[in-house]
């Protein structure tokens, strides 16, 4: 395996990405706020993280703040169109270092990585010097703690599986890695799920994963549910996608939303923000959901609810958000308007039904420019494709902004320090970070907004029982 | 012509009362007709005349009246619609203030006609156009001005300054009169102004109607399919707030130009035949005739809900409503009748068809017409002080009127604005500097 201290598509790009790390760290208050907070503490002393989340300028912030507080930290993206290279090389070479005596962490992603890439660079992430596991998880749609969980799995059964003729070609790479690594390092995965204390997940998809996992007795160790704080998903997932969703949407094809129809398939977090930010450029927005109080909240906003088979033949937007699978099928795909836009912002790549398109007999695909296809199908109207499906806001722009970053992450550290520092709290489950944390990092990011909270009066706080300094809230309080 | 209904009237011990609480409480939500009055009263423009008025009778109406009355005016007020009037109001005008008043909620239509016949002096010996003729007339849907140009002597046409229109309804009316010869006096169209049209249509009309949709039908707006008629000013106002209380907005139009606004703010636009069986609830808000007819009522959704915003009654056919009909419910909510129709659907209809926001609300918020009436004051002040009498056409409200309204508006909510510095004034008058 290789020994390469890092690798990303250009170091000398760092210079960039230092410039916008600068930025972006007046811009994540929480994350800054943290790194004072802890400064003499170092509570994460000792953590080997291993990092699988999106290479941009505000992880590098996150990362950056773990590096602040203790811990060594090793990082691959979790998707292959994530990476913003300028970010990557600005972290490889650190703060202290130039690009031809880099100084700082070993991050292993670039922009258009392809799958056996990709899954080379989640190994590399996972591979500490000296045969030392990492002792934790810092994991965005689960692919890091799936891995460790399969390697030590195929372990203990002593092989890896064939794959299978239906098997998806991205799983078909990951066999092929745990062979190779079942056959150079035996007994690798075991001892990382022995060694690591937790994982700390950061998105829907990941946080399904693991429910799914623990419930059928095959999680290894705890897991803080990051997407679930407050702090996260509304901002992170609701005002996020709402910013990021149009700008990945306006870079990629510059069409005038106004008067666009647009379809939002599901209307969860993501798709309220999607759909409230497209309507608030003008389009007549429609949504999908198979959930019934989803639904009525979008009848209730004012949006027509419908489903994909009645309205494809007329919207000229479509965004899947439902965090499910085949949402949109090639056959979908084939009833649409001449150049309709189809894009996902949902985690994975499977919304939209990309091998089924490419399978279209007779259909053609012209790239327009990177992050953008024109597929032409035999009857000759073709549609346009953001980021080959995968989320457009990451592919297509540069996702979320670093102010809802900093809300995200700063749970993110808060995560990683609860279960490095009390394990003993965290039997193998999985879990969500306590309401006072939650409440905390949305007061770090107040004072930068200018907010001026008021204070409840302690004969207040006594008439509807809290503590006045908090929490005020229920756990089962729906913001 | 019975020339003594008026004096048929009595009002209810306490009436007066009441409307004078109420028009005392709208004045604090004028503060540019406060500030008008104010100088009329220093400036005294109208000292002598007399100001035949044909508006809603409102407590908002109650402090135009009052400040054109600080400025020295004799006023003679009639309603411009027969189900608007406030008698509270009309109460307190008529007995407090000492305005002559022709006014009463709930007459028939021949009343209604009489009642602005007398505004313009029917009950004088010499009938309308006595010595005492309006100088000025101030009009609200053109019903006063049209009555005076059919019934009265052409000398009396003479003697009138001018007059002022604040509706849309009436403005086109006006423009229809001069167009075939028949208007005698200049008239300014007060419902044209720029600020108006923003703040009167756009925002006054949407809150109110809205107000007049809920009180009237009592439903929950949020997830209800809303079909708007007309995407003018108001439709635009009644569109953007049905949206914001959650409901799915559909629009029709006949302009392109509006119905291409509607599109790229992202309503539907669709035909009123393909709207007719979707909607829940019909406004229509477009100023013509005819907009919501029998076909459109014989293929609705069962309890669908049907209002108009538009002043005048011609926008519902609620004849052919009628006729489809085989029993109304009249009033099973105040200003809602049921129409029964032989297949069991039942179709509300508020305010009679009338407009939604006078009948089942009150009208637009004081801050609203305070703008509209202060403009309108303005106007009649600047028409009295003229010397020499404009020609017989529609004017617009001069562009310095609509200015100085609004600069004196901002100036009673405290906002500050920046002006042109010399510079820029000479930059944006000169054709010179480029890049």
């Amino acid at each position: 395996m290789s020994a390469e201290p890092y690798k990303v598509a250009d170091i000398h790009l760092a210079d960039f990405g230092r410039k916008e790390i600068q930025l972006a760290e007046h811009e994540m208050p929480g994350l800054m706020a943290t790194r004072a907070e802890y400064a003499e503490s170092q509570p994460l002393r000792g953590a080997r993280i291993t990092g699988s989340l999106h290479m941009t300028i505000q992880t590098a912030v996150l990362i950056e703040t773990l590096v602040a507080l203790g811990a060594q930290v090793r990082w691959a993206s979790c998707n292959i169109f994530s990476t913003q290279d300028h970010a990557a090389a600005a972290i490889a070479v650190g703060p202290d270092g130039t690009p031809d005596d880099p100084k700082g962490i070993p991050v292993f992603a670039w922009k258009g990585e392809t799958l056996d890439e990709y899954w080379w660079c989640t190994v590399q992430a996972l591979t500490w010097p000296n045969g030392e596991a990492p002792n934790m998880i810092l994991d965005d749609g689960g692919d890091a703690t799936l891995f460790v969980h399969k390697g030590a799995e195929y372990e203990a059964a002593g092989a890896v599986p064939s794959p299978s003729e239906t098997d998806s070609e991205e799983w078909v790479v990951i066999l092929d890695k745990l062979r190779d690594s079942l056959a150079d390092a035996p007994g690798k995965w075991t001892k990382a799920v022995e060694t690591i204390k937790g994982v700390t997940e950061e998105t829907t998809t990941g946080v399904h994963r693991l429910y799914e996992m623990h419930k059928a007795g095959s999680l290894k160790f705890p897991a803080i549910n990051v997407n679930d704080s407050v702090t996260k998903s509304k901002f992170d997932n609701k005002y996020g996608c709402r910013h990021s969703l149009i700008d990945g949407i306006n870079r990629g094809t510059d069409v005038l939303i106004g008067g666009k129809v647009a379809l939002v398939l599901g209307y969860g977090d993501v798709g309220k923000g999607c759909a409230e930010s497209l309507r608030g450029q003008g389009a007549r927005v429609i949504v999908t959901e198979i959930d019934p109080i989803c639904a009525l909240q979008a009848a209730m906003d004012g949006y027509q609810v419908s489903t994909l088979d009645d309205v494809v033949g007329q919207v000229d937007i479509f965004v899947t958000t439902t965090g499910n699978k085949d949402i949109i099928l090639a056959a979908d795909m084939a009833k649409m308007k001449h150049q309709a836009i189809v894009g996902n912002i949902g985690h994975f790549d499977n919304e939209i039904d990309m091998a089924g398109l490419a399978a279209t007999p007779g259909i053609k695909r012209v790239n327009v420019k990177p992050q953008v296809d024109e597929w032409r199908f035999p009857d000759g109207h073709t549609i346009i494709v953001l980021s080959e499906g995968r989320l457009l806001n990451l592919g297509n722009a540069t996702g979320h902004p670093s102010f809802v970053m900093s809300n995200s992450f700063t749970n993110q550290v808060m995560a990683q320090i609860e279960i490095f520092t009390k394990p003993e709290a965290y039997p193998v489950g999985v879990y969500t970070l306590p309401k006072h944390l939650d409440e905390k990092v949305a007061r770090l990011h107040l004072d930068a907004l200018g907010v001026k909270l008021t204070v409840l009066s302690k004969d207040q706080a006594d008439y509807i029982g809290v503590p006045v300094e908090g929490p005020y809230k229920p756990d089962h309080y729906r913001y | 012509m019975s020339t003594d209904a008026p004096r048929r009237y009595r009002t209810v011990p306490g009436l007066a009362e009441l409307g004078d609480g109420r028009i005392s409480y709208a004045e604090r939500s004028m503060p540019l007709l406060a500030a008008l009055a104010s100088r009329f009263a220093a400036e005294r423009p109208f000292d002598g005349m007399i100001i035949a008025a044909c508006l809603h009778v409102t407590a908002e109406t109650a402090v135009l009246v009052r400040a054109l009355r600080a400025g020295g005016a004799r006023v003679r007020l009639a309603a411009s619609n027969p189900l608007s009037t406030q008698d509270d109001i009309a109460a307190a005008l008529a007995s407090g203030d000492g305005v002559e008043v022709f006014a009463r909620a709930g007459v028939d239509r021949d009343t209604y006609y009489e009642h602005i016949a007398l505004a313009l002096g029917a009950d004088r010996p010499g009938g309308i156009g006595d010595a005492e003729g309006p100088d000025l007339v101030l009009d609200d849907g053109g019903d006063l001005v049209s009555t005076l140009h059919t019934r009265a002597r052409p000398e009396v046409l003479d003697r009138v300054r001018g007059g002022c229109e604040g509706t849309t309804t009436g403005v086109l009316r006006l423009r229809r009169m001069a167009a075939d010869g028949t208007l005698a006096f200049p008239v300014i169209a007060a419902s044209d102004t720029p600020v108006t049209r923003l703040v009167d249509n756009r925002h006054g009309t949407a809150q109110s109607v809205i107000d007049g949709l809920l009180r009237a039908s009592g439903i929950l707006l949020a997830g209800k399919t809303v079909v708007v008629a007309g995407f003018g000013a108001c439709g635009v106002g009644i569109a953007e707030s049905a949206r914001a209380l959650g409901a799915r907005v559909v629009i029709t139009e006949v302009d392109p130009v509006r119905a291409l606004d509607a599109v790229l703010r992202g309503f539907l636009v669709l035909p009123l035949a393909d709207a007719a069986p979707i909607g829940e609830v019909f406004i229509t808000a477009t100023g013509s005739t005819d907009v919501i007819t029998g076909q459109h009522l014989a293929v609705m959704r069962d309890g669908a809900i049907l209002a108009n915003a538009g002043h005048f009654d011609v926008e519902i056919d609620v004849r052919a409503l009628a006729a489809l009909a085989v029993g109304v419910q009249s009033d099973v909510r105040p200003h809602a009748d049921a129409y029964e129709l032989a297949d069991g659907r039942r179709l509300l209809l508020l305010a009679e068809g009338r407009v939604v926001n006078l009948v089942a609300a009150n009208g637009h918020p004081p801050e609203v017409m305070d703008l509209a009436f202060g403009i309108e004051a303005l106007t009649l002040a600047r028409l009295a002080r003229t010397s020499q009498r404009l020609p017989a056409a529609v004017h617009p409200v001069p562009s310095d009127i609509d200015a100085e309204a609004a600069q004196m508006v901002l100036a009673a909510l405290g906002t500050r604005t920046d002006s042109l510095t010399p510079a820029q004034r000479a930059y944006l008058a000169s054709w010179r500097l480029g890049s």
